[in-house]
């Protein structure tokens, strides 16, 4: 069968990224400009500052990644983007300058779920093998989602508050820690022990996850000792909430390893790039003999890649998107 | 031939130009969804045909509205590696306006954007955005032109007679402060 290559653009937060994406597996060329350091200033995203940097700098990251794959996007068969989830103003450059892509080249457009593109990360350089369960956990989601085929996906348990990746910044806020609070908590938290008491979340029978019980906890004991004028152990802090939030992870993803006695497991999403929650959940997997496929770490934040790979199941079924197309700020897998 | 393209208020306009004539005209009024629209229409008026070079209104206006305008139509200069030239939201106010006194203006939800130009339509000072009280009190004053019908022949020959830009480099001017700019 012929190459199939397909140019992806991904644009729904604060990442401008382009990338060219060889059979859904093979990563040609990939760009990645992060906007981070702009919106530290503000202490997180700023959503209409991302959407015009997306637009100051969308066609520079194009040339880019045209140079580094030595090709034309006329070499290339498809155009696909990231339509749904992420911040409206941000994913509706994306959309836009895909489909003049699509409409110049007349090549077809296909639209991609983020998160499912987060999944899909998994592919590259990589095999997906089904039936797997795949824990997809960001800033936005905290999901565990069986999938037996490609596309095929049955919602087991989410989040009923927040995800766990917001409960991280909002609590690398209570204890003073800088933009982006995820990676900053995991660091600190390598330095300190799991000495503070936090509630464990409540056992029911469910596969759903809930942080905010977790999250009230850390704010009232920052704030107590505050009025008391004892100084906090940020480290101990940090390590005790992070130890607590991925417990909350392996309990529910150990009950749906022993109840389905599904072999394989995925971990996909932004916070999937915390290397504690690898560990324990590579921990978890050894115990039940299931094989966890991680995505190499620059697959597992935002970017293009992982959208080509997405695509590429819906570029075989032909499922193509129209030029009037739009951007949906809210959405789940399934 | 020379495509037009407006997107930075509520009104979709893309039009065919050529020869001082305007060839196709598609505008879509009121529009809250300029993304489904935009691209369909832009496909209806050029046809399949690759156009000459390409004028975007940049702004100031709706930022969404600005923004998915000039990202497409930077895009396609890009792609089609054909000139880009901008034009600004006041420029056309004021290119389609008879009067001496050419102090343009145009309002969104909260206030009006306000832009001087002299005679050969040079900018006098810079944009400015008005609140809906600071214009009340700005129009004891001055006569803002506000209402006017848009002249595209002329903003289009207009604007034809601008430098044309790097693709890379045309950008929306947004003038009204954002929270975190304030």
């Amino acid at each position: 069968m012929k190459d199939v290559f397909i140019l992806s653009i991904e644009t729904s937060c604060d990442e401008t990224s382009i990338a060219i994406v060889k059979n859904g597996c093979e990563v040609v060329a990939l760009t990645i400009l992060t906007q981070m350091d702009t919106h530290s200033d503000f202490g997180g995203v700023v959503p209409e500052i991302a959407s015009r940097m997306h637009t100051e700098n969308i066609t520079m990251v194009l040339e880019e990644t045209l140079k580094k794959a030595k090709m034309e996007v006329s070499d290339c068969d498809a155009i696909a983007v990231t339509y749904t989830p992420g911040l409206l103003g941000s994913l509706l450059v994306g959309v836009e300058f895909a489909k003049v892509l699509s409409y110049v080249y007349d090549l077809p457009l296909i639209k991609v779920n983020h998160l499912i593109g987060h999944i899909y990360a998994n592919k590259i350089d990589n095999k997906l093998h089904f039936p797997t369960l795949a824990l997809v956990i960001s800033g936005g989601h905290t999901e565990l989602i069986k999938m037996t085929d490609d596309y095929e996906f049955e919602l087991l348990g989410e989040t009923l508050d927040d995800a766990i990746g917001e409960a991280f910044d909002k609590v690398a806020r209570v204890i003073g820690l800088k933009y982006p609070g995820g990676p900053n908590i995991e660091k600190l938290a390598k330095e300190g022990e799991n000495s503070y008491k936090l509630p464990k979340m409540a056992n029911d029978d469910t596969y759903n996850f809930s942080y905010s019980g977790l999250k009230s906890s850390v704010i009232n004991l920052v704030n107590n000792e505050r009025q008391r004028g004892n100084e906090i152990n940020k480290a101990d802090l940090a390590c005790s909430f992070q130890t607590a939030a991925v417990e909350e992870l392996t309990r529910k993803l150990e009950k749906a390893l022993k109840e389905t006695d599904i072999k394989n497991v995925i971990i996909a999403g932004g916070v999937s790039a915390n290397k504690y929650i690898r560990s324990e959940v590579q921990k978890l997997c050894d115990k039940y003999e299931a094989e966890l496929s991680l995505p190499e770490f620059i697959y597992c934040t935002d970017n293009a890649a992982m959208i080509g790979a997405a695509a590429y199941p819906l570029y075989l079924k032909k499922e193509f998107a129209d030029l009037d197309l739009n951007a949906k700020s809210t959405s789940n897998i399934c | 031939m020379h495509l037009f393209i407006d997107t930075h208020l509520f009104d979709i306009i893309v039009i065919l130009y050529k020869d001082g004539k305007i060839i196709r005209k598609e505008i879509v009024k009121d529009e809250k969804e300029h993304s489904r629209i935009l691209m369909p229409l832009i496909k209806k008026v050029l046809k399949d045909e690759t156009p000459e070079s390409i004028i975007v209104v940049n702004g100031p206006g709706s930022f969404t509205g600005v923004r998915l305008g000039v990202t497409v139509a930077k895009t396609l200069a890009y792609t089609m590696n054909i000139p880009i030239r901008t034009i600004t939201s006041l420029e056309c106010l004021a290119l389609s306006t008879t009067e001496n006194e050419k102090i343009v203006g145009f309002n969104d939800k909260n206030g009006y954007y306000i832009g001087i130009f002299d005679n050969d339509y040079n900018l006098i000072g810079d944009f400015e955005y008005l609140t809906n009280n600071e214009y009340e009190k700005y129009t004891k004053n001055y006569n803002v032109i506000t209402d006017c019908d848009l002249d595209f022949e002329n903003i289009i020959e207009f604007a034809l007679t601008k430098e044309d830009i790097n693709p890379h480099k045309v950008n929306p001017i947004y003038v009204k402060k954002i929270d975190v700019e304030k």
